[in-house]
């Protein structure tokens, strides 16, 4: 860790020992100061000793530390003048940025609390990096959607999409005769199919409600409704929205959530005590069909069981299947922050990542999409399902990562889950919103 | 947390106002002309650090309340609007609701518990140091591991065994139902928490002379009745600190949730504090420090009413 210049800290003067009254105010005072105004107390310091910059690199997936050890490593063997560290707690942003120390380049998942960051204008402007011009412009446009800084800034480039659909069993729908279904009907048909052959057709994992809410909550949602549009039309009705107008939560999702419940009557009996570890334990296991999860998990089920063969498939929400749409999103994007002092150094970092031998490898290897304009064609088995509807562009941002994060969604998904009361989930939905419009719009 | 334990530390210099008056008359002879400077010595540094840690961030979360900062990045006074939305938001009142019921149960619960372990390892009983020793181990064992070790009872464990009773209401995690997932957070902070107040009913109990029960034998009471008449009023103001330190420990309940139910299942085992926390997170910062300044404000006048209780009981902390 980078050690803070001395006036940035204020503690020492407290306990520095001739403790005069007078000395001991001013020590107050300047605390104080420090702690009123986080922001303009300690500016920060280039980093460089004997000519090296350290830049510190945070990344938001812990279990990729070693692919980045070697990208980093491969990359100082090339900049010899640059030192980076990686970080992959993600905890420690926050704070950074409270102590205006964030880490230089950051990855993040882009949702609603990034894109938060980018409106405070966190983030530095990217748009003439030349790897930016690299990058698929729809894939961009799913970072760009969230709103950009000053209303041109390019805060972050996509460097890993993942999309998420349905993971089912390879040998158990061959056991069973069963193909990939392409409408809703088909797939309940399936699942039927399942049912009366004493196999578990979705293994649920309701104690976890999270799942619930980046799977059936999610894919119900995206598969049924243009996402993007409903919150874009939520969003400008600001604290205005009520469950009676036509932008609500009420209005548009009421009329889908009986697929939810639906989908959860073909979880396994005991889905309620069931997390994400057991899930992908006993999924790995062949205790269920399918699982409705994203490629995170595959890495977790092959872990638990490397014979199983496994597959994914968009989940179709209607009958026709020219509507089915797989859920995504922007996995890890790349930032700069704003006020680093190595922005040189940084850039220069960040161009390394977009080449396409760091990028597509990086995707090839996590069971996700690369960004790039002209990457080559997914071969994992495991995501070959999900390719078709990815090269045409027809996915969505799940649901849940247009909610700000002081919104408990999940617990409202499980709730609903378990209670079974869309009324209720839908009108709290509405309110919730409205409450944090009106406490942020002011 | 931090909230209640403030309370606590503000409120004990006046719970012992009066043996300090009583001693200050004694010693002014002495000190008329000067007060020894070693008492400024050990009460400046402690102040000073108190100050610094708890009552300044304190101060800062107050001024933070009064305006729209989402922990970094810009922000504006936006007055008292924070405080008017967490009156309308039902979920926060939930969280209130919760907290409040779950700690009136588990400070009851708790105190019977305690006092019933105390009582039977103040008698002569067999290995009574052994069994001590086993009653008080919770108390050293961290919140979140032991909740974390009971999560996996509750959802693996207790359903697999009560499936094979044939008992069916528990066959299902009690933690996936949110009619009863309370219960379990209280059981586990029972189990928790009543091991420290053994001790000070231990030692209660060992302050009650054994003549009194030596005279009660002699009068042919009973022990129930030796137990209502004689050591429950002996005990009285020991009962008290039990119950206002459980109670103000309990409203600060936070890790045993989330190592157990996170807040769910769905919205049913929110408490106050986990509220707060989330603002941290959430960027709703500046709101959720409005709920703590709301929340601290009712501490304190919890607090209040029970210095007022231990005073008129006679009782110093």
């Amino acid at each position: 860790m980078r050690h803070l210049p001395a006036r940035c800290t204020g503690l020492r003067t407290v306990s520095a020992t001739p403790l005069s009254r007078r000395a001991l105010f001013k020590a107050a005072g300047l605390a104080g100061a420090a702690a009123v105004f986080p922001l303009a107390g300690c500016g920060s310091v280039p980093s460089s000793q004997n000519g090296v910059t350290t830049l510190r690199f945070m990344q938001n997936k812990p279990e990729v530390v070693a692919y980045f050890n070697q990208v980093i490593k491969d990359f100082e063997a090339l900049n010899p003048d640059i030192r980076v560290i990686q970080d992959f707690n993600e905890g420690n942003f926050v704070p950074g940025l409270v102590r205006n120390d964030p880490p230089d380049v950051v990855t993040r998942g882009f949702a609603q609390a990034t894109a938060d960051f980018v409106r405070k204008g966190v983030f530095a402007d990217l748009s003439d990096l030349p790897a930016a011009a690299t990058i698929d412009p729809k894939i961009q446009d799913l970072v760009s959607s969230w709103g950009r800084y000053n209303g041109h800034e390019t805060s972050a480039l996509p460097f890993s999409l993942a999309a998420a659909g349905v993971i089912y069993n390879r040998d158990i729908f061959e056991a069973q005769g069963v193909s990939v279904p392409t409408t809703w009907d088909e797939f309940v048909a399936a699942c039927d199919k399942f049912k009366a052959a004493g196999i578990t057709p979705i293994y649920g994992t309701f104690k976890d409600n999270w799942t619930l809410g980046q799977g059936m909550f999610d894919y119900v949602a995206g598969g049924a409704l243009d996402i993007a549009d409903f919150f874009a039309r939520l969003t400008g009705k600001g604290a205005a929205i009520s469950a009676d107008a036509a932008e609500s939560f009420t209005s548009n999702f009421g009329p889908v959530l009986p697929k939810m419940l639906e989908l959860a009557s073909f979880s396994q009996k005991g889905a309620t005590s069931k997390n994400y570890a057991d899930g992908n334990a006993a999924f790995a296991k062949g205790q269920a069909a399918m699982y409705l999860q994203g490629p995170w998990a595959l890495s977790q089920l092959v872990a638990a069981n490397k014979n199983v063969r496994l597959g994914s498939f968009p989940l179709p929400v209607t009958n026709n299947p020219a509507d089915t749409k797989v859920r995504v999103n922007v996995d890890m994007a790349l930032s700069i922050t704003r006020n680093t002092p190595n922005m040189a150094a940084a850039r220069r970092f960040v161009s390394y990542l977009l080449d396409p031998s760091v990028v597509n490898t990086y995707n090839e290897k996590n069971a996700a999409f690369s960004p790039l304009k002209n990457a080559p064609a997914v071969e994992n088995p495991q995501i070959t399902g999900l390719a078709a509807s990815v090269r045409e562009g027809r996915y969505y941002q799940g649901a849940t990562t247009y909610f700000p994060p002081s919104v408990p969604l999940y617990n409202y998904v499980q709730s609903f889950v378990y209670g079974k009361n869309s009324e209720q989930f839908l009108s709290a939905l509405d309110d919730e919103w409205r409450r944090v419009a009106e406490r942020t719009a002011v | 947390m931090t909230i209640t334990s403030r309370v606590a530390q503000t409120a004990r210099p006046a719970g012992r106002k009066n043996p300090t008056s009583a001693s200050a008359k004694t010693g002014a002879f002495r000190s008329k002309n000067k007060i020894d400077p070693t008492y400024y010595w050990m009460v400046v540094p402690v102040l000073a650090l108190f100050a610094f840690f708890i009552t300044l961030p304190a101060l800062v979360g107050v001024f933070f309340s009064l305006t729209n900062y989402a922990g970094y990045g810009d922000w504006k006074f936006i007055g008292l609007s924070n405080y008017v939305n967490i009156f309308k938001d039902p979920a926060v009142l939930q969280s209130y609701i919760f907290t409040f019921v779950f700690a009136l149960a588990t400070t009851v619960v708790v105190n019977v518990v305690a006092l019933a372990i105390a009582l039977g390892l103040n008698a002569k009983i067999k290995w009574r140091t052994g069994i001590r020793t086993v009653f008080f181990i919770p108390m050293v064992l961290s919140a979140l591991i032991v909740s974390f070790v009971f999560n996996y009872l509750f959802s693996n464990t207790l359903p697999v065994l009560m499936e094979r009773l044939g008992y069916t209401p528990l066959a299902t995690s009690i933690l996936a139902n949110e009619n009863l997932a309370w219960i379990a957070i209280v059981l586990v902070t029972v189990w928790q928490a009543a091991p420290g107040a053994t001790i000070i009913y231990l030692a209660g109990l060992q302050s009650v002379p054994s003549e009194v029960y030596e005279a009660a034998d002699l009068d042919g009471a009973g022990s129930f009745r030796q137990f209502l008449s004689l050591t429950l009023p002996l005990i009285l103001g020991y009962l008290v600190i039990n119950v206002i330190l459980g109670f103000k420990g309990f409203l600060g309940t936070y890790e045993i949730i989330v190592g157990l139910t996170g807040g769910g299942p769905g919205m049913a085992t929110q408490s106050v504090a986990m509220r707060i926390f989330s603002g941290f997170t959430g960027g709703d910062y500046s709101y959720q420090m409005a709920n703590a300044v709301i929340y601290f404000l009712i501490t304190l006048l919890i607090s209040v009413i029970q210095l007022r209780l231990i005073q008129r009981r006679g009782v110093s902390l």
